[in-house]
């Protein structure tokens, strides 16, 4: 093979930018569970097939390839199945440091993942320990709601 | 009896970091396309089509497979395949050739693998798009956060601390260390990497890839063709896709990789792999994230679930261990994006074909290799590839 050298010369270079918004359209499914959030409900469905219960619901299941329309609601409340603590966030994003867990609710098959409160950063090194697997946690509502995953503030350690 | 398609040429750039890198993506591109061609003894004419990695919104600049592969110089009439699978783009090219190839509709397909994360003056904001948007990216989780989430729950499960995850980033660095053609050549130790900057727990900054600039091409053509050059070639001999859930709440599990696992079993059968410790003599996997590679390496059959870290540590994995495994460095020292995802073929490839940089070719002329791809939201794709030496064929 041959392999061109790079002349050690700095790069030249042009800065451009490029800023796209985009209108994202949830469809029936994730209409109806943002809507539920809106009320302060967390709206789930199962499937007929495998009766795994999903959070946020699915049109389909990924499994059995059958449509998901039997819905039900679940309880705010659930166990805690793993967590990162994020030091460094990203352009847009919340400040850090803040915890983003994954979360079982109570009732349900699949997790949701949610920002965790309640832990003392001081001690890096101690902050996993805080909350370890299974820990319990449950859903705080925001007094605005808009139809939005962020509806549900946080969850906060539960007992 | 089906065609079966090899890997005839292979060619990588130089790797470096934007900063530095002088070449323009279309530059690169051309280095590499040629530089494959020559390794296969091809000519331009000779290609009855590329398949090109694309991903929407990893560039800047915006180059377009069409554009691109205009502009290489191979010809006006060459037939062009576009892939856009996003974090899996060139995990997933090398597959679509061989098909092409298999099919018996194209005797020479070449596959070229961009630099596409090359510019973005804030890399996270580009890759952080494959966030799910409107459940998971808003509560701030971008590319690493995913990647943490998995990190955090094997060290859960089997008492991992982050100086055991900091060794697997020191034998990455010594391989690519080795490695003429890796960005990030330089030895790390243990305190550095746990020292780092903290990015997401439990990963601080030496626990993830760099953003690198390269370009990789390589070249597919049918078994006769293959036996007809005077070099080894890379057969393919089985290889396969699969995908989790899109959300990262539909994962069963974030400790282990479940979905990788499903994918060895079927290619492994394709393969006719039985025991794949002994069976493998070299393997590349996609892991930009330290705790990645040891449990890839449990999900692959090579070892029990939570004892990836100490197969590492006991040499194995080394150049001369009985499974050398990303000699290459991997992506945690060299990652340009749909370039970086095509590596692991590339370096399998390249090492069945004796024609590795010979810092890193491993000894006694490889005869089966195991390649691996995984990208997407909360790494929920993975691809897989059982390369096997191919001979020429004996004078007549």
């Amino acid at each position: 093979m041959t392999t061109p050298t790079t002349p050690a010369t700095a790069p030249v270079t042009q800065a451009v930018r490029w800023d796209l918004g985009y209108d994202i359209h949830l469809g029936a499914t994730w209409s109806r569970f943002m809507q539920g959030l809106r009320e302060a409900k967390i709206l789930a469905n199962r499937c007929p097939d495998c009766r795994r219960v999903f959070v946020p619901p699915q049109a389909y299941c990924e499994s059995c390839y059958v449509p998901t329309d039997e819905w039900l609601e679940l309880p705010g409340e659930g166990s805690l199945e793993v967590f990162t603590v994020v030091w460094h966030g990203f352009t847009g994003g919340p400040t850090p440091p803040y915890v983003v867990g994954a979360i079982r609710l109570d009732g349900a098959d699949t997790l949701l993942m949610h920002v965790v409160t309640g832990l003392d950063f001081s001690d890096p090194a101690t902050v996993r320990d805080q909350l370890p697997q299974g820990s319990r946690v449950r859903a705080v509502w925001s007094a605005e709601r808009a139809g939005h995953i962020l509806d549900i503030s946080h969850f906060e350690p539960a007992g | 009896m089906a065609r079966r398609a090899a890997i005839s040429g292979v060619a990588t750039t130089e790797a470096t970091s934007p900063s530095k890198q002088t070449s323009s993506s279309l530059e690169l591109c051309q280095q590499a396309a040629w530089a494959a061609l020559e390794h296969a003894r091809l000519r331009p004419e000779d290609l009855d089509a590329i398949v090109v990695g694309n991903i929407d919104g990893f560039e800047g600049t915006a180059l377009s497979g069409k554009h691109v592969t205009r502009l290489l110089g191979l010809g006006r009439h060459l037939p062009l395949i576009i892939l856009n699978t996003g974090g899996t783009t060139g995990g997933n090219l090398m597959q679509v050739a061989a098909r092409m190839v298999r099919s018996g509709t194209h005797e020479a397909v070449m596959v070229l693998g961009q630099p596409t994360f090359f510019g973005a003056r804030d890399l996270q904001s580009a890759i952080n798009t494959n966030s799910p948007m409107i459940v998971e990216q808003p509560l701030g989780m971008g590319a690493f956060h995913m990647g943490a989430f998995a990190a955090s729950a094997y060290q859960a499960r089997h008492g991992i601390s982050a100086r055991d995850l900091a060794e697997v980033i020191v034998a990455d660095h010594d391989k690519a260390s080795r490695n003429p053609k890796a960005h990030l050549r330089y030895t790390v130790d243990v305190d550095y990497v746990v020292n780092g900057t903290p990015l997401s727990t439990p990963l601080t900054q030496p626990m993830v890839c760099p953003v690198s600039t390269s370009a990789n091409a390589m070249v597919l053509v049918s078994e006769a063709r293959a036996r007809a050059l005077d070099h080894p070639t890379a057969l393919v001999t089985a290889m396969g896709t699969t995908s989790d859930p899109y959300l990262g709440g539909g994962k069963g599990d974030f400790a282990a990789l479940e979905n990788l696992a499903a994918l060895a079993r079927r290619v492994y059968r394709l393969a006719d792999i039985r025991e794949p410790r002994q069976e493998f003599d070299v393997v590349e996997v996609f892991a930009p994230y330290a705790h990645m590679q040891p449990m890839q390496l449990e999900a692959l059959g090579f070892c029990e679930p939570g004892t990836g870290i100490e197969l590492i540590r006991s040499g194995a994995t080394a150049i001369d261990g009985d499974m050398p495994t990303n000699l290459s460095g991997g992506p945690k020292c060299t990652n340009a994006g749909v370039a970086g995802e095509l590596a692991p073929y590339l370096y399998v490839a390249m090492q069945l074909m004796d024609s590795a940089p010979p810092e890193i070719q491993v000894a006694g002329h490889p005869r089966m290799g195991l390649a691996h791809g995984t990208g997407g939201s909360f790494f929920q794709f993975e691809n897989l590839a059982v390369l096997t030496r191919l001979d020429p064929a004996p004078e007549a």
